[in-house]
């Protein structure tokens, strides 16, 4: 069943197409990955399901209804910029915001201290969150995101700024969530991520839905078009090979990825003259290299380039 | 709009804000530091300032420094015996601070009497010399006149003037002009704080919400225009809690301070006047010992500066709040700042103008342009009798463009809240409220 229908949205500021023509259907119960480099247009789309901003063009159904204040309510939210009011204390701040969403004061003070005992942060409650660290405020950050138990749950970047541990438990908590029937979109570049939690894919690239399907099926598509290689011995022969990418690439490991259709068994043979062999195996493409040749590599390394800036 | 969501908004706001210690305490100091101020002019006017000096009279006419003796026998001396040169060196030596020549001719004609002092003079000293002097040399030339007692009784009464007000029921009443013109200064004046101190306090808070990153989380539960309703009206009450507790400490304090004030005054008047007729020297001064009861206040106008408060500040603040939403930092915000300081301070020194001259076509223009009639027309009500028209009209304008100024704000608002990190220029305005 479909909970969150995107169709042909666009939105521009000014000149700037940030979303153009995006369509996309999310399905209940199952874990979706919004994928793509810094700037593609996925923080508009997610604003623009959190009906903080209105798309130009198009239209977003949340369970069948038009994105408005009622459906805000059926979601929990979590920006990529997290924040929240440093001098209010930790309860006050979460009966505020979920007060906000619609819950009775009552039934929100309950909830907050169910989160608050599984978080073993009960006692922070007359704390004023600038004095919490900054793990202490991410776990209250996660509470003011989930407390009034909505249907869906969308995190933005959920896994960046976090420490080991918050990284950890929040995985844990959207494992659970699904397994309870909510559904979760969350948006990353991180690969390896998506590869272990995802159901389903949509990739963005420069404002536009460039491959979207589930994770399963998308790798499918792209066919076993790559070797994982273990060797022992000079890796130097990898230089030599054409029509290939190296992926992943270490003193005695390599992830290739064969271009233009040529033979893989040439490529084996190149590597026994050179080096001993431990495993050859034909594998599916990691996401990492769908991404890269669905982004293309270019542009992939200009992206790369501003972000590290 | 949702209303209870605004109420929360409104909650928040004001909650948080009047639990502060920087609102508690301003409240508290503000009128303590003023009445401790107020407490101190009074002290430096009441207070005899002039320290004792000593002038020597050498005097040829031979009356004169007699009856100049008689006015204060511990200023004057009579030293025409000395010989002058002796004088002039006890003057340089400081012994005499200064002395008078006094001469025939400064009662057989208008030339004027010198004092002549070494060191510092001072205005008041002069001046209250000059008056001794004028007083002699007048009474010594009545006396020369040979006028009858009553035409000298004529000139010892100096006449003054009452001014009373026409009222519509034909009866004339205490004028308060005075008084009331310097309430609606007061009032404007408090206008004028109550939006530029309030208003920096919203721009704060939106400021505060946008660095830390909350306002995302927030207007994901709720539309921009009501979290900037919510906000507005919250800062807004906080605003009536101050004026309130100040009103009722102003009152309290007063209360305690007129006997006091009272008994020192009569102290005074007493002194200064030793024996003279009170009365009569009170009304040459324009105060009239009456004029308790004229200080009451009509409560009409007290209606009107909440109304006009309100209206003013809702304008104003949503314009702090576009200004607040496109900065990341208090220190960005300066090169918005004229858009809000040109009018606010014009209304401000207009009010002088106003407060003087209440019914002029300055006064009539400034009352009902909207950015600065919540200023001035509270000033004009206080002041003068304003014409009900001007009224409703100053009303409907200050509504008409209140809706204006908020339906513009909001929009640069609801875009600049959710833009970090890029310093916004006046043309970025023009683009938010484009886009949204």
């Amino acid at each position: 069943m479909t909970i969150i229908h995107v169709e042909n949205i666009r939105k521009s500021f000014g000149k700037n197409k940030a979303v153009d023509d995006v369509s996309f259907d999310v399905e209940k119960g199952r874990i979706f990955g919004l994928l793509g480099p810094n700037g593609a247009g996925k923080t508009t789309t997610i604003r623009m399901i959190n009906h903080i901003l209105g798309p130009d063009e198009g239209s977003i159904t949340i369970n069948g209804q038009e994105a408005s204040p009622i459906t805000q309510r059926m979601i929990g939210y979590m920006p990529e910029e997290r924040g929240l009011y440093k001098k209010m204390k930790v309860e006050e701040q979460l009966l505020y915001l979920t007060q906000l969403k619609g819950m009775k004061p009552k039934a929100a003070k309950e909830a907050i201290h169910y989160w608050l005992d599984r978080f073993e942060a009960s006692d922070w409650t007359k704390k004023e969150v600038g004095e919490l660290s900054k793990g202490m405020s991410q776990k209250i950050q996660f509470i003011a995101t989930i407390a009034h138990d909505p249907d869906i749950y969308i995190f933005d970047e959920p896994f960046s700024g976090l420490d080991p541990i918050n990284s950890d438990m929040l995985k844990d908590i959207i494992i659970e969530l699904k397994n309870n029937g909510k559904t979760i979109l969350f948006s990353t570049h991180r690969m390896e991520q998506v590869e272990q939690m995802c159901d389903d894919i949509c990739l963005f690239n420069k404002g536009k839905a460039v491959l979207q399907g589930k994770l399963r099926e998308v790798k499918a598509s792209f066919g076993k078009n790559t070797i994982n290689l273990e060797f022992d011995g000079d890796g130097s022969f990898l230089d030599k090979l054409e029509g290939v990418r190296l992926n992943n690439r270490s003193t005695n490991f390599a992830e290739i990825r064969v271009l233009n259709g040529q033979n893989m068994q040439d490529i084996l043979k190149l590597a026994m003259e050179h080096a001993e062999i431990h495993k050859f195996e034909r594998i599916e493409p990691s996401l990492n290299e769908i991404f890269i040749s669905t982004v293309g590599e270019d542009n992939l390394k200009a992206q790369q380039l501003e972000e590290a800036q | 709009m949702d209303f209870s969501k605004i109420l929360l908004v409104l909650k928040r706001e004001y909650i948080t804000r009047a639990k502060s210690k920087s609102f508690i305490l301003s409240t508290i100091l503000t009128p303590l530091v003023l009445f401790a101020f107020g407490a101190f002019m009074i002290w430096i006017v009441t207070s005899d300032t002039e320290t004792e000096k000593s002038v020597g009279i050498y005097d040829q006419t031979g009356v004169l420094a007699e009856s100049l003796i008689a006015k204060d026998t511990t200023r004057y001396s009579n030293v025409s015996l000395m010989p002058f040169d002796t004088v002039k060196a006890m003057v340089l030596r400081e012994e005499l601070d200064a002395y008078l020549f006094l001469e025939e001719k400064h009662i057989e004609t208008n030339e004027n009497a010198e004092l002549i002092y070494s060191g510092s003079g001072g205005i008041a000293f002069t001046a209250s010399v000059r008056n001794d002097i004028r007083d002699v040399i007048q009474e010594e030339r009545l006396l020369r006149a040979e006028v009858s007692d009553e035409v000298r009784s004529l000139f010892a009464n100096r006449p003054g003037l009452d001014s009373r007000k026409l009222t519509a029921e034909g009866d004339t009443e205490d004028d308060k002009a005075g008084f009331m013109s310097g309430v609606g200064f007061v009032l404007g004046l408090l206008i004028f704080i109550g939006l530029f101190g309030y208003g920096a306090v919203l721009m704060r808070s939106v400021i505060e919400e946008k660095t830390n990153r909350i306002v995302e989380v927030i207007t994901s539960s709720l539309k921009p225009i009501e979290l900037l309703i919510g906000k507005v009206a919250g800062v807004c009450l906080l605003g009536f809690t101050q004026f309130t507790v100040w009103a009722v400490m102003y009152i309290g304090i007063s209360m305690a301070a007129v006997p006091v004030a009272g008994v020192l005054m009569q102290d005074q008047i007493a002194q200064a006047t030793e024996g003279q007729d009170i009365e009569q020297l009170a009304s040459e001064a324009g105060f009239d010992p009456a004029s308790l009861e004229v200080l009451s206040i009509d409560p009409m106008i007290f209606v009107y500066f909440f109304l006009f408060f309100v209206l003013g500040f809702f304008m104003y603040a949503s314009i702090f709040a576009a200004v607040g939403s496109a900065v990341d930092s208090e220190q960005d915000t300066q090169q918005f700042m004229p858009i809000l300081m040109v009018p606010l301070m014009g209304g401000y020194i207009l009010n002088t103008r106003i407060m003087v001259d209440p019914d002029s076509t300055l006064a009539i223009i400034a009352s009902l342009f909207p950015l600065t009639s919540p200023i001035n027309m509270i000033t004009r009500i206080a002041t003068t009798d304003v014409p009900i028209w001007q009224i409703g009209a100053s009303f409907a304008l200050l509504i008409a463009s209140f809706f204006g100024v908020m339906w513009v704000s909001a929009k640069i608002y609801r875009v600049g809240i959710l833009m970090y990190g890029k310093k916004a220029s006046f043309s970025d305005f023009a683009k938010w409220i484009r886009q949204s």
